[in-house]
């Protein structure tokens, strides 16, 4: 049962060339979360106020609950469509306390009841007669989700949630988000721009670039499985590279040997395809058959970032993007030799 | 917690499908009607809201466009003629040297205050920004106490036997364009100087810092970066000014300079109506001029400042400049507050002995209080639709009300006053010399102090938090009111306050509308030095500027 | 933070809750005071009385207080009015009465319809030519013209004489000159309707010109002109005779005399107006507008209705009290040779004398 539709939705903002969101079209199950994942000015955030009922579509429906909100014979007010919202700086009333703010506009009986069992959820039990400036960034945020529960609504809609946080606070509240989301039932959807919270968080996520959806999956499809070179370069780090389909149809030919894949969309032996390595899918082996120079090193504490120069048969060179194991030692103009792994190997579309 | 009932509670919430399916028509309208919105109308009660006060605030435009185009043209190239010119010249030439003296004195007080190290910054600071709680006619006529045809000054020189000898009899005119410049100057310079000291205050360090590394010398500094940063502050002090003279009536008609207003206000005394009209027609057009200069400038007004880099300005040593500045500034502050109140408590003593704070006196003060804090309450609660139409919804629409609200502001009050006689006496008798009517017309005239007040506090309160009380259900005027209006509480209140003095110092509206029986503290001050009975007039004055000390405090934290 | 923001709150809504409770007390109406003298019924409300007044505040208050306490009727004054705004209200009546300080305007209200007649008691006392036919206004004390000058500036015998004399431009060389009044004062107007009547409109057209450009001072009211010439700050002035004998009650300043205009043999005469009050149809409160009238036509309130104004009495037999400094000037206006033009006729001239003064740029000049 689909808790959220979007059919052949596109906005225009007045006064721009392209549109903000061209002919979206989505389908949220209930219970799940979702991730709008793009760059600033992809529509992810256009799309959240559309469905919130902020902005209008120029054509296409929305749906919430099985109940149509917007198409070109509706319109249904935002107050009224029973949506919860989280806002990127909260937006809680600093003129109410704690309690207020999360019972603010709940009319039903059980009002105090209600409001309890949600601060219970989100574990501030105790701070009820304080005031938003007197709580901290992660507190706040756990208000503002309260705040949007306490109604039980159709949909969470999240936007940007963690982006004033700091790193570690970062990790730690996406895990408590996520609690309290599948604690509460609700269906949620989140905007945002970065792809550790995409991945960490959704059931699954939806890649967009300048207003298209560019592919939607769960999150280890999205990674792992990429159906274009702007999803695959904008989710992690990704070598792009031109080949051919072998005769096995399970492998490719390419300027850097056969490299085995597995995801190949069923493409037949013998066919132009494009592929996308990522990092992590070269092991620095003396054995291994490229053989590249390093051009530039950098060192994360988690990994050496490394750009290796390959020279090819035919003279060509070619830039690549690797990983190699944090404790080794390499300086820039080392040479050193790779091998493939299997993982994280896949054919992506030719555009 | 499961959700296992959640849709079904939602649904009965959202459960209005919507509009049903419309005409082609109303479809297009419809169209039309979110595109002046940007797809963002605002609901229906705050829409009408909005536009009751656009109404209310149009009256006396309305008014005057309306009878001087009924005029004639006879009476139009009569006045053209004679009486226009001599007006236009009076009311300009006093217009353009006040605007510069007031320029050169309030840049030059809020530098020496704000960046130099004169002794008592402190005190100095919002000492100097009195004057502003002094109006104008009573300024006047302190002067005229002082320096008039039998005044203290006159007394003093005719016993002053070497006075005499050497420069000859008492020759001082108050009564003159030098009188009237001499004091409009001194109690509007404030304007001036409260704004540069703002924009005095907010400049950062780091663009004078660069100008030296650069090489300049201090004076180039002077010149290159701060005066230019400063610009904008004094177009805008410059044009408050300008406009308080062009619309000033009290203090033209107690030294007999006449302009515009006072010859509108005379005209209309004797009854001619319609020249009068003709003549406010000039003046709004004068106005409007003024005001056309003052968005030209405004658009260049943007200055960004980025935050974390932002150091207060150094502090510039005097030296032997010291007592010169010091002789300066306490000149200044002699002249525009303490000699006139040293004037009023000198009468007011002699008044009060005389028993001139009797049950008429403070019937009086009632009646200024009753009226002026009636007028403060329906600015706040009128100011509110018109700025969040502004802020949250903007559109053709919204800028419009925006702008007359603003129109009835910059018009002079005996344009007000006389909008108001023509439309309620011919259309609303019922509200006719009403305090009602007054109130309303204090409204026109004061709607935007309340405006610009909320408006600051508003645009510090994210549209998001707007946006979050809808989607807990809220339609947008209850937003407003419910959510909005709390957090700008402070704003809103000096915003009340503001208008709340601007009425207890009114005097032509007050003049040309109360009803029989309702005199004001300011009406009173006219009538009586106008009788030179000073011993009554200084405890109504004095009491005036009492009053306005109260929200002094706010009017200075804007700055 | 919350704290100051709260005691702000409180302290303007204690403001305005005070300014809101007193609104509710008061519209146009407001509570009677205290209940009349020797009145039959203490429990009736006596009511109101609306008054407009172009005469000077501080004569007509007190007459106003002194009604309010001989009968309980709230009295609510309109100062500073102008004759034309009965004019102007005439569909929206306001007024219940106007006092006026020139008999023309009232008769200009009358021709034009907007007093209304009566008979109260008493009306017999003033003299046929000095109230409309229909008593719809009264005339109740006396003015004339003349010069009000500074002895210590210039003698009786150099003064000018009559208001031809002011065609000579001779006069501005006096020391500090002469001063005048705005063309749109009341007695100003009256006079120059008389001017009118007697010269003609060329000639009076020419005169208001001369004294323009002559005149050292333009005024806006006669108090000023006394108190300047009183002063020194002018040798003369055109003033009413009742503002000399203000003056002379000055402690300082009081060294003054006063000329009649045209008292000669074969001069028109002094220009003489009259002071009064008129009944204005159609005002909300008509019975206490004649209670009015009554109470003002006995002998003691004619004589309270000159009052501080010093002027002269039309019934001078009833005993104005004047000032010993005043009294020894106080002239019978029977012994005054005054012009022969009806006092009535002023109405008639009313409109027309206002704009030939408008005409002349003399209405708004101020010097």
């Amino acid at each position: 049962m689909f808790d959220i539709e979007l059919k052949a939705v596109s906005k225009k903002y007045a006064g721009t060339e392209e549109p903000a969101v061209k002919n979206l079209s989505l389908a949220v199950e209930k219970g799940s979360i979702v991730t709008l994942l793009g760059p600033s000015g992809c529509g992810k955030s256009t799309t959240l106020r559309l469905i919130a009922g902020f902005e209008r579509p120029d054509v296409g429906s929305i749906a919430l609950a099985g109940k149509v909100v917007s198409d070109s014979n509706t319109w249904i007010a935002p107050e009224k469509r029973g949506v919860g919202m989280v806002f990127q700086d909260y937006a809680l009333f600093p003129h109410l306390n704690i309690f207020k703010n999360i019972g603010f506009g709940y009319k039903a009986n059980d009002h105090n009841k209600r409001i309890t069992e949600v601060i219970e959820l989100v574990n501030l039990k105790g701070y009820e007669k304080r005031y938003p400036h007197e709580l901290s960034g992660g507190q706040q945020q756990r208000v503002a989700l309260a705040r949007a529960l306490t109604r039980k609504p159709v949909v969470v809609l999240l936007d940007e949630p963690f982006s004033n946080l700091d790193a570690d606070l970062r990790v730690h509240m996406r895990l408590e988000v996520k609690r309290i989301i599948k604690e509460s039932g609700a269906t949620a959807i989140f905007v945002s721009h970065d792809q550790k919270d995409a991945l960490a968080i959704s059931d699954s996520i939806v890649v967009m670039n300048e207003g298209v959806v560019q592919q939607m999956g769960t999150p280890r499809e999205i990674y792992q499985y990429p159906e274009n070179k702007f999803v695959a370069t904008f989710v992690g780090q990704s070598n792009i590279l031109e080949g051919k389909m072998a005769r096995d149809e399970e492998s490719v030919i390419t300027d850097l040997g056969i490299i085995p894949c597995s995801h190949t969309h069923g493409l037949k032996s013998g066919e132009e395809v494009y592929i996308s390595i990522r990092p992590d899918s070269f092991e620095m082996d003396p054995e291994g058959q490229i053989k590249g120079r390093i051009k530039e090193s950098t060192y994360t504490g988690e990994s050496i970032d490394a750009v290796v120069e390959i020279v090819f048969d035919n003279g060509t060179r070619r830039d690549l993007l690797t990983h190699i194991h944090p404790e080794k030692e390499v300086k820039i103009g080392d040479l050193v030799r790779f091998k493939v792994l299997p993982h994280f190997i896949a054919v992506i579309r030719h555009d | 917690m499961k959700n296992n009932n959640m849709s079904q509670l939602n649904i009965k919430q959202n459960s209005e499908v919507g509009e049903e399916t419309s005409p082609t028509i109303l479809l297009f309208l419809r169209r039309i009607w979110l595109n002046i919105w940007h797809g963002n109308p605002p609901g229906p009660v705050l829409l009408l809201f909005g536009l009751t006060v656009a109404i209310i605030m149009s009256i006396p435009i309305i008014y005057v466009i309306w009878r001087s185009l009924f005029a004639g043209a006879e009476r139009w190239m009569r006045l053209l003629d004679e009486r226009i010119p001599r007006l236009l010249w009076n009311t300009l030439s006093l217009t353009a040297a006040v605007t510069v003296c007031t320029v050169i004195v309030g840049v030059s007080l809020a530098w020496i205050v704000i960046r130099t190290d004169i002794p008592g910054r402190n005190i100095w600071r919002w000492l100097l920004a009195l004057p502003l709680v002094i109006p104008p006619y009573v300024g006047a006529v302190t002067y005229i106490i002082v320096f008039g045809r039998s005044g203290w000054a006159r007394d003093f020189w005719r016993d002053t036997p070497w006075l005499v000898n050497s420069f000859g009899d008492y020759r001082v005119n108050i009564f003159s364009f030098w009188g009237i410049f001499f004091v409009l100057s001194m109690f509007t310079y404030p304007y001036v100087y409260l704004i540069a000291s703002a924009a005095l205050r907010k400049m950062n360090r780091n663009f004078e810092e660069a100008a030296r590394s650069l090489g300049m010398s201090s004076s180039q500094i002077f010149w290159k970066v701060n005066l230019p940063f400063l610009r904008p502050a004094i177009g805008a002090g410059a044009i408050l000014v300008s406009l308080y003279v062009l619309s000033d009536f009290g203090a033209v008609a107690m030294l007999r300079y006449v302009t515009f207003t006072a010859a509108i206000y005379f005209q209309r005394a004797s009854f001619d109506t319609a020249s009068a009209a003709v003549l406010s027609l000039v003046l709004i057009a004068l106005t409007v001029v003024i005001l056309w200069i003052e968005s030209g400038t405004r658009k260049k007004n943007k200055y960004y400042q980025t935050a974390n880099s932002y150091r207060e300005p150094s502090i510039l040593q005097l030296g032997k400049w010291k007592p010169l500045a010091l002789l300066y500034v306490s000149a200044i502050f002699f002249v525009s507050v303490f000699l006139p109140v040293s004037v009023l408590v000198y009468w007011s003593n002699i008044g009060i002995r005389m028993g001139a704070l009797n049950e008429r006196f403070f019937g009086f003060a009632l009646n200024s209080l009753r009226i002026s804090g009636f007028a403060a309450l329906l600015c706040m609660l009128l100011a509110m639709p018109v700025i969040y139409l502004k802020n949250r919804y903007p559109s053709v629409i919204s800028g419009i009300i925006d702008r007359l609200a603003y129109g009835g502001y910059a018009l002079p009050g005996v344009i007000v006053a006389l909008g108001f006689i023509f439309i309620f006496n011919n259309h609303i008798p019922a509200l006719y010399r009403t305090f009602y009517m007054i109130a309303i017309a204090f409204v026109v005239r004061f709607l935007p102090q309340s405006m610009q007040a909320g408006e600051a506090s508003l645009s510090l309160i994210s549209p998001r938090i707007d946006e979050a009380a809808r989607s807990l259900g809220y339609p947008p005027w209850k937003v407003m009111l419910k959510v909005i209006l709390p957090n700008m509480l402070p704003g809103v209140l000096a915003g009340g306050a503001l208008v709340f003095v601007s009425s207890i110092k009114e005097l032509p509206v007050s003049l040309m509308l109360r009803p029989p029986g309702f005199d004001t503290l300011a009406v009173r001050v006219y009538f009586e030095a106008h009788e030179a009975i000073y011993h009554l007039a200084a405890p109504a004055a004095l009491l005036i500027i009492i009053v306005s000390i109260i929200p002094l405090r706010y009017m200075l934290s804007k700055y | 933070m919350i704290k100051s923001k709260k005691s702000i709150i409180v302290l303007l809504v204690a403001i305005l809750s005070l300014s809101l409770y007193a609104t509710g007390c008061g519209k146009k109406a407001n509570t009677p005071a205290a209940p009349p003298k020797g009145s039959e019924n203490v429990n009736t409300d006596p009511g109101q009385l609306v008054v407009y007044s172009s005469r000077n505040e501080r004569f007509t208050q007190e007459l106003l207080d002194k009604f309010s306490a001989d009968t309980g009727i709230k009295v609510l004054p309109l100062h500073g009015a102008k004759e034309l705004q009965i004019v102007e209200e005439a569909r929206n009546v306001q007024a219940d009465i106007f006092i006026s300080n020139d008999l023309g305007a009232l008769g200009y209200l009358h021709l034009e319809g907007l007093l209304q007649g009566a008979n109260p008691k008493g009306i017999e006392t003033i003299p046929a030519n000095f109230r409309s036919d229909d008593n719809a206004y009264i005339a109740i004390s006396l003015r004339a013209r003349g010069f009000i000058y500074n002895k210590d500036l210039i003698t009786e015998k150099e003064m000018p004489r009559s208001a031809e004399d002011l065609f000579d431009p001779k006069w501005a060389q006096l020391k500090n000159g002469y001063a005048i009044t705005r063309g749109g004062n009341g007695g100003m107007i009256g006079h120059v309707s008389a001017l009118r009547y007697e010269w003609g409109d060329a000639k009076t057209a020419e005169w208001i010109d001369a004294i323009r450009k002559n005149s050292a001072g333009i005024y806006q009211g006669h108090s000023e002109i006394r108190k300047a010439v009183g002063a020194g700050e002018h040798t003369f002035g055109l003033v009413n005779n009742y503002y000399f004998h203000q003056q002379l009650l000055e402690p300082t300043n009081n060294n003054v005399g006063f000329i009649y205009l045209d008292q000669g043999q074969g001069q028109m005469g002094a220009v003489a107006n009259a002071a009064g009050v008129g009944l204005v149809k159609g005002g909300p409160n008509g019975a206490n507008a004649i209670a009015f009238l009554e109470w003002l036509l006995l002998p003691e309130n004619q004589a309270a209705f000159v009052g501080a104004s010093l002027e002269l009495l039309i019934n001078s037999q009833f005993g104005a009290v004047y000032p010993p400094a005043v009294q020894p000037h106080i002239i019978d206006f029977k012994d005054l040779k005054l012009q022969n033009m009806p006092i009535k006729e002023l109405g008639n001239y009313f409109q027309d004398t206002r704009a030939l003064i408008e005409a002349s740029g003399l209405d708004l000049d101020l010097k």
